[in-house]
């Protein structure tokens, strides 16, 4: 009769929690393009075509005060949020699969996941907030093109920027991570029942702020709050995603 | 003293109403070779994922050294389950597969997987998207040898690997084995292969555990029989039979069992031949449907 051994078999040098997650964020970097090389290159290429833009108005002599302005409604600072959302999704569903085959536990993997999610919102949101200051002193790259100070961008200096785009960054990374948990734990059942969900939610809520005729209030708590006020509500939906996802990943099954 | 690594007890696994992995009972010992050999969907990889945390169990117990599997981290790390049908990270190449290696696992050997690599000429710095079947069974068989983990799984290793290939890992599966013993799972449908290698035999089919015996047991232990069809049923009469095949008066019916000197000298005497059964044979009859028309056509409609 054998018993079933209590002590470990082999040299196992104690290892500290810290080595465990900090080895899911090397993970993540070791092909450094994915979250970094990627989103620089969409908005490189965006920043060259307003560059050319701006060259090409300069030359023919057109108003490019006027320009600038038209450019503040662009969204070309925003462009590689979209494929950020996907980095979001393949960092679960197709990099877990291999931390579990390299055994990585669950737990040790979404807190990995979303300590590399930190560093790269911490980052761009650096990078992109000195970029808008940048621009506005150097009157926009000496073209008066607006990439970066557009939108809610450069108006109130460079703490309210990186803020917002570190909320930003942090919810568009988060909700792709945490609904892709979702499929791997239930799988189309799960995504439906995401989906109808939201969508009873929005709608529920639109019934009730129409019927009760609030929506003038609720513009008006928008307006109140003020940009930080907004992105404040997106980091909050990024910490609900963020918890939602470390819930829902710890009895998640790879494909 | 061998001592127990892994313990499951009517360990079972559903999917909807399709079971999976039917109330299965085995252990697994420190320090040996084993087969987890079946049919394709016989319930292989289930009971793989199943004992590294992959997939959760529906019922029964498992242990794997000394505790559930699942997000318990000193266990897993003494775990390397490469997967037939593994994913990988999108960009990721097999170089950045052994460059993270050692960070999981701890006994991992930089060098030998080096040699591996050359061994099995792998393209290190080719995307793995792009890596053909028999590279890509490369990679997990690298792994799985070069981590020395205390409990490695090798998952179909043999697929698309060609005839040089099979020879190394054969070869550097049992020099290795023998420098740094540990256990060992392998599962696989092209048995013959590796029916030397093995030293247990698990016989899964339909996610139930047919057979679970020591290799040498199990070698030799099944007969044909073969002669004239009246004769050759005399002869296996009150025996095990666990496959029949005739052409006209011509019979050959496989049984299961030892035969004695005595039984040797009657089959003879009835001009019978007898022959050993490889461990593939024993398996197709184990785990084949009968080769009879009907269920053939059966198979066929399904």
């Amino acid at each position: 009769m054998t018993a079933v051994i209590e002590q470990p078999i082999v040299r196992t040098e104690p290892r500290s929690r810290f080595t465990e997650i900090w080895r899911v964020v090397r993970l993540h970097a070791l092909t450094p393009s994915v979250f970094f090389g990627i989103p620089w290159i969409i908005l490189g290429t965006a920043w060259l075509v307003m560059i050319i833009i701006g060259v090409i108005a300069g030359a023919a002599g057109a108003d490019t005060e006027k320009m600038g302005e038209g450019m503040r409604y662009s969204w070309a600072v925003l462009s590689p949020q979209w494929y950020l959302v996907v980095v979001g999704v393949q960092a679960i569903g197709l990099t877990m699969s291999f931390a579990l085959g390299f055994g990585a536990t669950r737990r040790d993997f979404w807190l990995g996941t979303s300590a590399m999610f930190g560093i790269v919102s911490l980052l761009n949101a650096i990078a992109i907030a000195t970029l808008v200051q940048l621009e506005k002193l150097t009157d926009g790259w000496w073209l008066n093109i607006a990439m970066f100070d557009a939108l809610w961008y450069g108006q109130n200096g460079w703490l309210v920027d990186f803020y917002t785009t570190l909320a930003l960054q942090l919810f568009v990374l988060f909700i792709g991570a945490s609904v892709t948990t979702v499929y791997l734990r239930w799988r189309m059942r799960g995504m439906l029942t995401l989906a109808l969900g939201a969508i009873a939610l929005i709608l529920g809520f639109v019934a009730v702020a129409t019927f009760s005729k609030s929506w003038p209030a609720i513009l008006e708590w928008f307006g109140g709050i003020g940009i930080v006020g907004v992105f404040t509500v997106v980091l909050g939906l990024a910490l609900v995603c963020a918890i939602g996802g470390y819930l829902v990943i710890r009895r998640a099954t790879p494909r | 003293m061998t001592r127990t690594v892994v313990r499951a007890t009517g360990l079972t696994k559903r999917y909807g109403s399709f079971t999976a992995v039917d109330a299965v009972d085995f252990t697994l010992e420190e320090n040996r070779i084993y087969g987890l050999l079946g049919r394709n969907g016989a319930g292989k990889t289930t009971v793989m994922q199943m004992l590294t945390g992959q997939i959760f169990p529906n019922d029964g117990q498992l242990e794997v050294f000394g505790r559930t599997p699942a997000e318990h981290a000193d266990v897993l790390r003494r775990l390397c389950f490469i997967a037939e049908s593994q994913r990988y990270p999108d960009a990721f190449h097999a170089s950045h597969v052994l460059k993270a290696a050692p960070w999981f696992f701890e006994n991992w050997d930089a060098e030998f997987a080096k040699r591996l690599v050359d061994d099995f000429r792998l393209p290190l710095n080719r995307p793995i998207k792009k890596l053909s079947r028999g590279q890509l069974s490369a990679v997990g068989v690298i792994v799985g040898l070069a981590s020395r983990a205390p409990l490695t799984f090798f998952d179909e290793p043999y697929l698309g690997l060609d005839a040089v290939a099979r020879h190394i890992f054969y070869d550097r599966l049992l020099t290795d084995y023998a420098a740094h013993p540990r256990t060992i799972v392998l599962s696989t449908h092209l048995i013959d292969e590796v029916a030397n290698l093995l030293e247990h035999l698990l016989i899964i089919d339909q996610g139930r555990i047919l057979l679970d015996r020591d290799a040498e047991e199990v070698r030799g232990s099944a007969t044909t029989v073969a002669g004239g069809r009246a004769a050759v049923e005399s002869f296996v009469a009150d025996r095990a039979v666990i496959g029949r095949e005739g052409i006209g008066g011509l019979a050959s019916v496989t049984i299961d069992g030892r035969l004695d000197q005595a039984d040797r000298v009657r089959a003879a005497e009835l001009g019978l031949e007898l022959a050993p059964v490889s461990l593939q044979q024993l398996i197709v009859h184990m785990t084949g449907t009968d080769l009879r028309a009907d269920s053939i056509e059966q198979e066929v409609a399904a």
